[in-house]
């Protein structure tokens, strides 16, 4: 069996080194000789969703983003059929707002999203911009992952669980603490970083719901994380949380 | 002269001799002092400029070819004021100016020849009128301090629209850059002709995807690196100027880089005593420059002969007859033209990169992410070790471990005095060290006390 990266609009949607996520994805999955494959995903090609194992939305600037609506809005029926079935999929930045319900400008427009999950997006006056440390909770065990965010919508969650808690940084809206959204395998988040390759536990996780999601046993051989721990430890202690 | 602006220069002069003497740089606060004791400092300073003022602006190459530009102006016999340090904000330029300049009026100088960072230009420009612009290229760069490009260069083209009389000279081969010559002002072109290293795919494409003028897809006959090269709008018809000076049969070696250049029917032979093929792009803008000043053609390519590259502007060491090469990297393009150089290099060498997070360098350094890194992975390039430094050794370290590096030949030291010195005690023909900017000058600080010199 082969996993299926799915990476949304590679062209479009790769702001602050968002590749790095199918980067580490990927060779997280190699290096226990799971097979997988990258397919890069571009404006109108037509795909069916289901047959992804781990999907990725990147950030982009706004005229991109727009681009990136336009493309996925008759097709969204699929997409929500495989969050349902619970495909493991992260979404990013720009990524993360286009999956809600809708995005209200400065001015007061309101740019309807894709309606997938149940929150919504305020622009903001000041972009937030920082170092942060979030708390995620991993069956088991509490997880905490640094990353960098950079972002000036706001977004505030309606029947939905947040991805996870902020230790330091701003967060879903700078005032209450959320980071991101999780509903079934759907993951969503503000962390630029990028995410994944100096967070492994949160990888490997993912690749665990791709593999259980297919049936197969979801168990993986440990790796040395000797240089991602180290790397997040920095990040962690400097923003004094560890 | 103003009172206040006597002060403002007096003042600016003293911070800046005390600051010698403690030990510092001092590349800006003389100016930050001088700025605020008067406002208008840059503005009065600036009119002393006899023949003209001399912006440079873009993402890469700012400091390269501000240096070769006033390199060939005063190898014409001119008197020059330049910000050297890279010290491109408005302070760190009105430090150039009061450091250059004396209290007294009557000390005046030919050109002021100034590196402009692209997010100050247009507070720049409502102070200084500049005679020429150059504008080198446009990449993304450290987004979290400037927002994003499109805006960049959008109030960059704005302010330029407000200088009726200012002459630009704009790289052909860069449509972010060349759809500059659409405002209407006198435009001079310099670019690059096909040569061995062209590509037919680009890896930073997102900027190479779509017209910067009507937004339809943009079609290459072949790229020199990112979004620089042979491009046609296939909406608006949009496309590559046809540059009144352009180089050709371009040669990047290990110790020179050559290209014949047409000039106005003319061919001239130009040679840069450095490696590195984006230099090139660097050396034509100055000769842009040049010649769009009046200077005898034939000069400007026998001062560029002879140009020495600044700090970290791939600068020669040696240590022990080992050559080591420090050269400053601050974001993919030009990560990725500086990998081009140690990839070509024969022999066997180490690998340092030191990577910071300060301000100047960028608080978010994701843009590793989008450096070319598994080029390093091919165990046939001769690279013994790659030491990561700086204070984010370690995520450096995860980046060569995911670009496919065998980890047991990555370290990671925060340290840059420590990881110099393991550097040093290397035994491979050759090293390449890069640093992002405030972890150039204490490798440089470094190297300069361990080894040899220069």
């Amino acid at each position: 069996m082969m996993l299926a990266i799915y990476h949304l609009y590679p062209d479009l949607l790769n702001l602050y080194g968002d590749r790095g996520n199918i980067i580490a994805f990927r060779r997280r999955c190699e290096w226990r000789g799971i097979p997988v494959q990258v397919r890069e995903i571009n404006l109108g090609e037509r795909i069916d969703f289901s047959d992804a194992d781990f999907l990725f939305f990147g950030g982009g600037s706004d005229r991109e983003q727009d681009l990136m609506a336009e493309d996925l809005a008759d097709r969204k029926d699929n997409l929500r059929k495989a969050f349902e079935d619970g495909l493991v999929t992260l979404a990013i930045c720009g990524g993360y707002q286009l999956l809600g319900r809708y995005y209200r400008t400065l001015s007061g427009q309101v740019i309807p999203g894709l309606n997938l999950l149940d929150f919504y997006t305020l622009a903001g006056t000041t972009r937030l911009i920082g170092n942060v440390a979030v708390e995620i909770p991993l069956p088991g065990r509490m997880v905490r992952v640094s990353g960098f965010e950079n972002h000036s919508g706001q977004t505030f969650l309606g029947e939905i669980k947040p991805f996870g808690r902020v230790l330091s940084g701003h967060g879903n809206n700078g005032s209450d603490a959320t980071e991101g959204v999780r509903y079934k395998n759907v993951f969503c988040s503000y962390m630029h970083g990028p995410l994944l390759p100096k967070n492994p536990a949160l990888t490997d996780y993912f690749i665990q719901l791709a593999l259980e999601r297919r049936g197969r046993d979801g168990f993986l051989a440990p790796l040395d994380n000797g240089f991602e721990e180290a790397a997040n430890r920095v990040m962690l202690s400097r923003l004094k949380v560890l | 002269m103003p009172l206040r602006l006597c002060a403002a220069v007096w003042a600016g002069k003293t911070v800046a001799a005390l600051s010698r003497m403690l030990g510092y740089r001092g590349s800006s606060l003389p100016g930050h002092v001088a700025l605020r004791i008067y406002s208008g400092t840059l503005k009065a300073l600036a009119r002393r400029a006899r023949k003209g003022v001399v912006l440079v602006t873009g993402t890469n190459g700012k400091t390269t070819t501000n240096n070769m530009i006033a390199q060939v102006l005063t190898g014409a016999g001119h008197s020059v004021i330049i910000n050297r340090e890279g010290a491109n904000m408005l302070p760190g330029i009105a430090t150039a100016f009061v450091r250059g300049t004396g209290v007294n009026p009557a000390y005046a100088f030919d050109y002021a020849v100034l590196e402009v960072d692209e997010a100050s230009f247009p507070r720049m420009v409502e102070q200084v009128k500049p005679d020429l612009v150059v504008v080198t290229n446009f990449f993304r760069d450290q987004l979290d301090r400037y927002g994003e490009l499109d805006k960049t260069i959008s109030f960059i083209r704005e302010a330029l629209r407000k200088l009726p009389r200012t002459r630009l000279v704009l790289n052909a081969d860069d449509p972010l850059v060349a759809q500059l010559g659409r405002i209407g002002l006198k435009t001079g072109y310099f670019g690059l002709a096909p040569h061995g290293r062209v590509l037919d795919t680009s890896g930073a494409s997102r900027e190479a995807r779509f017209c910067p003028l009507c937004g339809m897809n943009l079609h290459y006959s072949f790229y020199h690196y990112s979004q620089l090269g042979l491009y046609e709008c296939t909406g608006c018809g949009f496309t590559r100027p046809d540059p009144e000076l352009q180089g050709w049969e371009a040669v990047s070696g290990i110790e020179e880089t050559t290209c014949r250049v047409a000039l106005h029917g003319q061919d001239y032979r130009l040679a840069l005593p450095t490696q590195g093929f984006y230099n090139l792009y660097n050396a034509l803008a100055a000769f842009c420059a040049g010649s769009t000043l009046g200077l005898d053609p034939e000069m400007v390519v026998q001062n560029l002969r002879h140009y020495r590259p600044e700090t970290g502007r791939l600068q020669h060491f040696r240590h022990h007859g080992r050559p080591l090469y420090l050269n400053l990297v601050k974001n993919p393009a030009g990560f990725n033209e500086s990998l081009a150089i140690l990839l070509a290099a024969r022999g066997s060498k180490d690998v340092y990169i030191a990577i910071n997070d300060n301000a100047a360098d960028g608080r978010d350094i994701s843009w590793l992410w989008d450096v070319d890194f598994e080029l390093l992975a091919d165990p046939n390039l001769g690279i013994a070790r790659f030491l990561c430094s700086g204070q984010r050794a370690e995520e450096m370290a995860v980046r060569l471990k995911y670009a496919g590096v065998p980890p047991g030949r990555i370290k990671a030291e925060p340290k840059i005095e420590n990881t110099v010195r393991d550097m040093l005690e290397g035994r491979t023909d050759a090293a390449y060290l890069l640093a992002t900017y405030t972890a150039l000058w204490p490798t440089e600080k470094a190297l300069s006390a361990l080894t040899d010199g220069k």
